[in-house]
């Protein structure tokens, strides 16, 4: 599912969160957002979404603009922070809710959910637990797991690796380039992880002031040295 | 030094608080409040002191009022829950910093002491004390007795603490304050006793004329209380600290039966467990029902409420009130999740019909209580069942308006005072047409027409609105789209 963003500006009072003139993510594409903190990764996502009225420019997803229509939600899978979770429900309640959103029904979802056994790692679920009562990373796990239960054609995680375990972020590495490779779906992430966001993303949006301003291309998984100079990593 | 800045940041915290900053009418109905009580509390001490002046000859005006310190006290130590926090639960962003411990303590429990909080019983007591010390001790017995009652409330504010710190271990420390204010009472209850009354007069007295071992007595109780407080504190602070709220539920209610309703269905569920499991969600509707039972009851067993224009509002009330309180803040828990609902297409109508439901069907509640007074020719079945149809429909409808403008998110677990409440104009609007409305409607059509004729056009006007709540919720649902930016961005600054 592609993205098409033209002549997008967002401004929070006299600064310049989100300017971007164009720029163009194709079906099947897995990129990597990577920008140091307030560089405008979280606004463009939210930008995306709808969820944040954009001052100038416009957003499709597919066919649809994104503010016209809400088709394109159908299609589409995202967590971005804690406001997207449900908290005094059980994880299992949670992906039942959200299952039902999708018209999924409970055995379907008890299928989807076997898929991510591993990532889940006993920790979630059987436990009885409210979802407001589980660590930050297995709140970060429910929240993944539920954008990818109805398998979006467009899926935006905000930071995915954050809170989670080496284990789990190994899995969580494979598990979105498994379905990216598998089901040709859109991905699209952002991270200040930059190892794994170079193993898995094969093109890379470095966002500066709201800007886009490199477009790397990561193919060959070889975009680490230019993002290390970039970000002046040192030994 | 220290005390200093925890005492600047506790006033920042107040001031910066985003439904007090962002929101000028609640501001102004906080001073307007803050104002209404102080011109109250000075009313009551003017209003006593001069009654007790004339009214009792053979005793002072001050020996009758010391009397009831004790009473007083307990007043003080009930409105502290509404909004005092516990020690416990300030000092926890202070831990790391290179502080002892035990200095971090007693600074936050002298703050709690020096606290202006503990002088707000002084709209009573300074206008009491002034116009009837004066003449016999002077100046100086005013400002004394003035001293030992604020030695009194600061000696009150340590014993809340402990009980406060030891209620958020446990519920059963609940019986602490019982048993005493419960024997306390039980003494001055029994004939020929009132122990408690003639000691605290004794003391009012003994601070009015200076005597040191009334303030040395209530010293030395403050200095006990502090020094419990002290050691109570360090020993439940990693308690306090490591606290997890309702880690586990007991049982999983899955409410199965909303199954076959599909998204609406979902989001019935989903309503019935945001009442069940959420601490301040649950007490507002705790507190609605128990209004609501209350007047149910008074109004099918008691003769209070016979007259006709009594009933009909205690009537109209009974049914609107469960809802005041919960459409009266329509959206306001969903604030706190609503990103998830808005990227899933629908969803918020689907919810907003779901509210409607249910909140329809809790109607039914009041209804099958109104059935006593029915039966026992106290009200007509006509008026009871017509009542319920116009709230659930012209009510709910302006209620459900408030959906519209609402961007003001309600922490889920806090208690009433600390989950950023406070209304907005538009919501104070809402909530008095919903009450007094239907009472105007009812009154203006009572002059018109007969009682019957009153109660078919409302019980029509109700269904028209029952029949077509899929369009006037569609409605409202388009214009919360319309002002879905707006509306988000206060959501997330009242997080």
């Amino acid at each position: 599912m592609d993205i098409n963003i033209k002549n997008l500006v967002k401004d929070f009072g006299s600064k310049r969160a989100v300017d971007i003139d164009r720029y163009t993510v194709k079906s099947g594409e897995m990129i990597g957002l990577v920008g140091n903190n307030g560089a405008g990764k979280t606004t463009l996502f939210r930008l995306i979404l709808d969820l944040l009225k954009r001052d100038e420019g416009d957003i499709t997803i597919g066919e649809w603009s994104v503010n016209e229509t809400e088709l394109w939600k159908n299609y589409t899978g995202t967590f971005i922070d804690d406001s997207f979770l449900i908290d005094y429900l059980t994880p299992e309640e949670f992906f039942y809710f959200v299952g039902k959103m999708y018209n999924i029904s409970k055995s379907s979802i008890d299928e989807k959910l076997e898929k991510f056994t591993r990532f889940m790692n006993d920790e979630v679920m059987d436990t009885k637990k409210l979802i407001r009562n589980f660590s930050a990373g297995n709140k970060q796990k429910i929240g993944i797991i539920a954008a990818m239960l109805h398998d979006p054609k467009l899926l935006i995680l905000d930071e995915p690796f954050n809170f989670l375990d080496p284990t789990s972020q190994s899995v969580i590495k494979h598990m979105l380039k498994d379905y990216n490779e598998k089901t040709g779906a859109t991905i699209i992430i952002s991270s200040h992880n930059l190892n794994h966001t170079v193993d898995i993303c094969k093109r890379i949006a470095l966002l500066e002031h709201g800007k886009i301003i490199r477009d790397i291309d990561n193919s060959d998984y070889s975009a680490g040295k230019e993002l290390e100079d970039y970000f002046e990593v040192k030994e | 030094m220290l005390l200093s800045i925890i005492r600047k940041n506790d006033k920042l915290a107040a001031k910066r608080n985003p439904s007090f900053e962002r929101n000028r009418f609640a501001k102004f109905i906080i001073y307007f409040m803050v104002a209404f009580w102080a011109a109250y509390l000075i009313f009551i001490g003017i209003t006593l002191a001069l009654g007790l002046k004339e009214g009792i000859q053979n005793m002072e005006p001050y020996h009758v009022f010391n009397q009831f310190i004790i009473y007083l006290l307990f007043a003080d130590f009930l409105l502290r829950f509404m909004g005092q926090p516990a020690t416990s639960q300030e000092i926890k962003p202070y831990l790391l910093f290179p502080i002892k411990k035990n200095k971090l303590i007693d600074t936050f429990l002298l703050q709690s002491g020096l606290s202006i909080f503990n002088l707000f019983w002084f709209f009573l007591v300074l206008p009491f004390a002034v116009i009837t010390i004066p003449e016999t001790y002077g100046f100086w017995g005013v400002i004394l007795y003035l001293f030992g009652m604020w030695l009194l409330f600061i000696m009150n504010n340590y014993w809340y603490q402990i009980c406060k710190t030891l209620l958020r271990q446990k519920t059963i420390y609940l019986l602490l304050p019982a048993a005493v204010y419960g024997s306390i009472l039980a003494v001055d209850l029994l004939p020929k006793t009132n122990y408690f009354g003639r000691f605290t007069m004794n003391l009012g007295e003994g601070f009015i004329e200076g005597n040191i071992i009334a303030f040395i007595g209530v010293i030395s109780v403050i200095l006990l209380l502090f020094i419990i407080n002290r050691y109570m504190q360090i020993y439940l602070m990693y308690k306090e600290l490591g606290k997890v709220e309702d880690s586990n539920i007991k049982r999983v209610s899955q409410f199965k039966f909303l199954d076959r309703y599909g998204e609406v269905g979902e989001f019935m569920r989903l309503e019935l467990k945001l009442c069940l499991r959420n601490k301040a969600v649950k007490h507002q509707v705790r507190m609605g029902f128990i209004i609501m039972l209350a007047f149910s009851f008074v109004l099918a067993f008691t003769d209070v409420y016979n007259g006709t224009g009594m009933s009909r509002f205690i009537c109209i009330y009974n049914y609107a009130i469960l809802s005041v309180m919960t459409l009266g803040q329509i959206m306001s828990f969903e604030g706190n999740y609503i990103d998830g609902l808005l990227c899933r297409r629908t969803s918020i109508f689907n919810l907003l019909l779901a509210k409607f439901y249910v909140n329809c069907f809790i109607l039914l509640i009041p209804f099958a209580f109104m059935m006593i007074p029915v039966y026992k020719g106290k009200i007509d079945l006509l008026m009871a069942f017509a009542y319920m149809l116009f709230t659930a429909g012209v009510v709910f409808a302006l209620l459900m308006q408030y959906a519209v403008y609402n961007k003001k998110t309600i922490a889920l677990n806090a208690t009433i005072m600390r989950s950023n409440r406070g209304s907005s104009f538009f919501q104070t609007i809402v909530i008095c047409c919903a009450l007094f409305l239907p009472i105007i409607f009812n009154s203006l059509l009572s002059s018109l027409f007969s009682d019957e004729t009153t109660y078919i056009i409302m019980l029509i006007t109700g269904a028209i609105f029952i029949l077509t709540h899929r369009i006037w919720i569609k409605n409202i649902y388009t214009r919360m789209m319309a002002r879905k930016f707006e509306n988000l961005e206060g959501f997330r600054e009242t997080r």
